[in-house]
């Protein structure tokens, strides 16, 4: 009895404790259903990143030299012979573990779409927030420059730009968060534009803040969920961007591990030796829709006017 | 508002008028050039016509001397239908030298007509081959209609059609599906596939190539002896052959391939694997601490290299077992091979196919040709021993002179010899007389299946023009041997050499002075009847740097320079 009294107790108090509404909205989103999934997901892929030197049996750019190169995987729970060496994603093109180099790629994977997205928030938001903010003939310019960037379709703007920095995975990384960069500053110019007009905006104006302190405490974090949605379905598409430039071979340089290069590398091989295509496909999968999964969740989550219907 | 209208309307209007000027004018643009190119060749066939009856007035082409560095000395046409080579030293390789598809002959009055630019007559070919060019629809396809007018065995089937694609899982995908009938280079991997298939066919390409990885001696820290020996030595040259060529393919000794003989020093082995003794010479060297390098290359498949971003990454891997850090560099395929031969690239993946099947074209090429950096400073008593091998017609003696500069290569390691590539191509299995070539000239004017009347053929890329005296590439190469023809052939599938345009030639004694008969009634696809004096106008066209059509595509006539050494006039 006792037991089934305590969370009615808690649950009455709960009605009266004021939750922030950052904290509101998590809780939110935990009972989200696709947002969880995401999240369990995104929890394993974290993990294998992090922990991918215990994970991984072997180097992931060192040669075996005991094996065939392409072998197919061999599992000894499904009955591959106990005398041969355990390879459970096989061996790839190079007499590599094919297994080793998947779990290491996660990591290289996540960096990317992180900072790609980190740069392209940080100076997207800025060049947004200041074009929204100051308006007039300043975000007349900034705003035509952002549509001349869309006007690109955005996988051949970071080729033309990995093209003028040079190969390398660095190049990569900014190209795509150059490309990445009016969706942002679009998004919050927008929500800047309707935030700033609000009334305790006007009061703060009133009150004779300067309009610094306005910008970055009255109206930003106004203008923040948004921002978080786009950034979390951003980082899915950075990733792709990424192994797509990788698999042109404009990205990440071999011997990486890195998911698009294992792609591209054994492209040639899909009908020989699918393995080698198919574990990094699915990997890249599995990335993207982790990612994705968690930003419909959040948008569902934090847009005010489908709130009603997550509750159900 | 409305003036603004008006402005926006006017600002269109002015674009549309600005794309409209511009595509008009963009589409004469290549007519333009079409025009004069056959403008003079209308009035070409009657000069030609009553002239031929009248007294033959040979060219004599001579250079005053034999101090400008090249092997002419001379080329005549004795009559209309002898011609004469002089040289200046004996060249017991010269029939299978003159065989090469660069050398094909062709009109004098078109050359002239053309200024001897290859791309301008690649528009309108003009052969004596079995085939002829109907169509190029550039950046798809070639089409090629058998020449009814052939002197010869006329080709076999009717239309021949070249594709390309660098992809050999593409190139075996139309094969399976019937959208082509024979490809080149099929991916090692693929051997097994095609052999198990009962409509395709395998013809293995005997190896007569060299897959090496060079180093240029005057760029740091290749300029050290000893750290092209370590790099030797950490190399499992076994290793590499087994995991990434192809059945019948060998590891390398020495620069040429056991076919060609002399050449070839039987017994020479290359430095033994051995990453210890490796490491040593390399803390020896001063790189106590490791070393950081670029290997450069490109990917393109090629019969000597079947996967070279593979190959290229074990090397990156074995390196690293002794502490050297290999950063890779894919080059585009032309950018990779003038890099290389102009000197700026230090640590490479390079090879050699054949193009005649003698040790002159193998060693004399990389290791006896100023024109060529690619290994940096010539090695003087090399170059010497290769010379004087390269003018003795005694093959044991020639043999002595090569084994002293096989020795003497792999003392100062400008290269690594890793492998002699097997290749192959693969047809369909209903088509008779289908062959790999060693030297990659496949011939399909004798290839013939009963009720077909189309053969597509897909090979790794687009011919660059079709007019091949100024071309290296293998690919551009085989267009040209449907359509062109020279002095002598090899034969099909094969190394010997065989008459074709000559009925017959002889040399003297001491191979200095060739004259070579040509064939009577070999006529040009404009009707122009073959004479003296188109062999003599094509090859100076090449010798001679001051001849009005010495223009080719690039000017540089990198295989006359590699076979016959200096330019006539050349500044």
């Amino acid at each position: 009895m006792s037991e089934t009294l305590k969370p009615i107790a808690e649950n009455n108090q709960e009605q009266y404790t004021r939750h922030s509404p950052a904290q509101e909205a998590f809780r939110r989103l935990l009972r989200h259903r696709s947002a969880q999934a995401g999240m369990i997901m995104l929890g394993i892929l974290v993990f294998i990143a992090i922990f991918a030197e215990w994970i991984a049996p072997y180097d992931p750019i060192a040669l075996i030299k005991t094996v065939k190169r392409r072998e197919p995987p061999c599992v000894h729970l499904l009955g591959c012979p106990k005398d041969k060496e355990q390879h459970i994603f096989g061996i790839d093109g190079n007499s590599r573990d094919l297994f080793s180099r998947v779990i290491f790629g996660s990591r290289l994977s996540l960096q990317v779409g992180l900072a790609t997205i980190s740069f392209a928030i940080i100076v997207g938001g800025l060049i947004g927030a200041i074009s929204g903010f100051l308006g007039g003939w300043v975000d007349n310019i900034i705003m035509r420059i952002m549509d001349v960037l869309m006007a690109f379709p955005s996988l051949l703007l970071a080729i033309a730009i990995v093209a003028v920095l040079g190969i390398g995975l660095i190049n990569a990384l900014l190209a795509i968060g150059i490309v990445s960069i009016p969706r942002f500053a679009r998004l919050i110019r927008s929500t800047v534009l309707s935030v700033k007009e609000l009334d305790y905006v006007q009061a703060s104006r009133a009150l004779g803040a300067s309009p610094l302190h306005i910008l970055f405490n009255r109206v930003l974090p106004n203008a923040i969920s948004p921002l978080i949605v786009q950034g979390t379905l951003g980082i899915a598409t950075a990733i792709l961007d990424a192994a797509a430039l990788s698999f042109l071979g404009l990205g990440a340089e071999k011997p990486r591990p890195e998911w698009g290069l294992m792609l591209g590398e054994e492209r040639n091989s899909v009908f020989n030796a699918p393995h080698l295509v198919f574990f990094p496909g699915i990997a890249i999968m599995f990335t993207v829709l982790s990612f994705n999964l968690l930003g419909d969740g959040l948008r569902d989550v934090l847009d005010p006017r489908l709130r009603g219907s997550t509750r159900g | 508002m409305k003036h603004k209208f008006y402005t926006f309307m006017g600002i269109i209007l002015l674009l549309s008028m600005a794309l409209a000027a511009c595509q008009p004018a963009a589409t004469p643009a290549p007519e333009k050039p079409a025009e004069p190119t056959k403008a003079p060749e209308a009035p070409a066939e009657p000069t030609k016509a009553p002239e031929a009856p009248a007294a033959f007035e040979g060219m004599k082409v001579e250079a005053p001397n034999c101090d400008y560095g090249g092997e002419f000395k001379s080329i005549e046409a004795v009559d209309a239908k002898t011609v004469k080579f002089t040289l200046c030293y004996p060249d017991p390789a010269f029939p299978q030298k003159v065989a090469f598809s660069v050398f094909s002959i062709q009109d004098k009055e078109y050359l002239d007509a053309n200024g001897g630019d290859s791309v301008k007559m690649s528009d309108n070919v003009n052969g004596t081959g079995p085939y002829k060019v109907k169509e190029w629809k550039r950046g798809d396809s070639i089409i090629f209609e058998a020449n009814p007018d052939y002197w010869g065995e006329k080709a076999k089937i009717p239309t021949l059609i070249f594709r390309w694609s660098e992809q050999s899982a593409q190139r075996l995908l139309e094969l399976q599906s019937g959208t082509v009938d024979g490809i080149d280079n099929p991916a090692p991997e693929d051997f097994a596939t095609i052999e198990g298939d009962a409509n395709l066919k395998l013809y293995p390409r005997p190896a007569l190539n060299i897959f090496y990885i060079g180093f240029n001696n005057k760029i740091k820290p290749f300029d050290d002896v000893n750290v092209r020996k370590a790099f030797a030595m950490a190399i499992d040259r076994q290793r590499i052959v087994d995991q990434f060529y192809p059945e019948g393919s060998r590891v390398a000794d020495v620069f040429v391939p056991p076919l060609l003989k002399p050449g070839y020093s039987e017994g020479q082995k290359w430095y033994d694997y051995n990453p210890e003794e490796a490491k040593k010479l390399l803390e020896q060297a001063g790189y106590k601490d490791g070393l950081e390098v670029t290997l450069s290359f490109r990917n393109v498949v090629r019969g000597y290299l079947p996967t070279p971003d593979k190959v290229a990454q074990e090397i990156q891997a074995q390196l690293k077992e002794i502490g050297v850090n290999v950063k890779i560099e894919e080059m585009e395929s032309a950018a990779f091979i003038d890099a290389t031969a102009a000197g700026q690239k230090g640590f490479y993946l390079l090879g050699w196919t054949g193009d005649y099947p003698d040790a002159t074209n193998f060693y004399d090429y990389h290791f006896a040709n100023a024109n060529n950096l690619q290994f940096g400073d010539l090695f003087p008593d090399v170059v010497e021993a290769l010379k004087a091998a390269g003018q003795t017609a005694d093959e044991a003696k020639r043999q002595q002179y090569y084994d002293t500069a096989n020795k003497l290569i792999k003392e100062y390691v400008p290269m690594i010899p890793v492998a002699h590539g097997a290749s192959a191509v693969a047809f369909k299995a209903n088509f008779e007389g289908a062959h790999a070539s060693p030297l990659g000239n496949e011939y399909f004017a004798v290839v013939s299946a009963s009720g077909v009347d189309q053969l597509v053929w897909m090979q790794n890329g687009e011919p660059a023009v079709l007019w091949c005296s100024d071309e290296t590439d293998g690919e551009t190469l085989r267009a040209c041997e449907q359509v062109y023809e020279t002095l002598l052939a090899f034969e099909v599938g094969g190394v010997g050499v065989e008459p074709k345009l000559a009925e017959k030639y002889e040399a003297n004694d001491d191979a200095t002075e060739w004259v070579f008969t040509l064939r009577e009634g070999v006529k040009f696809f404009n009707g122009a009847t073959l004479d003296a004096n188109d062999v003599v106008a094509t090859f100076v066209s090449q010798w001679d740097a001051k001849d009005p059509n010495h223009k080719g595509r690039t000017t540089t006539f990198e295989y006359f320079g590699a076979f016959f050494g200096s330019f006539l006039n050349a500044e």
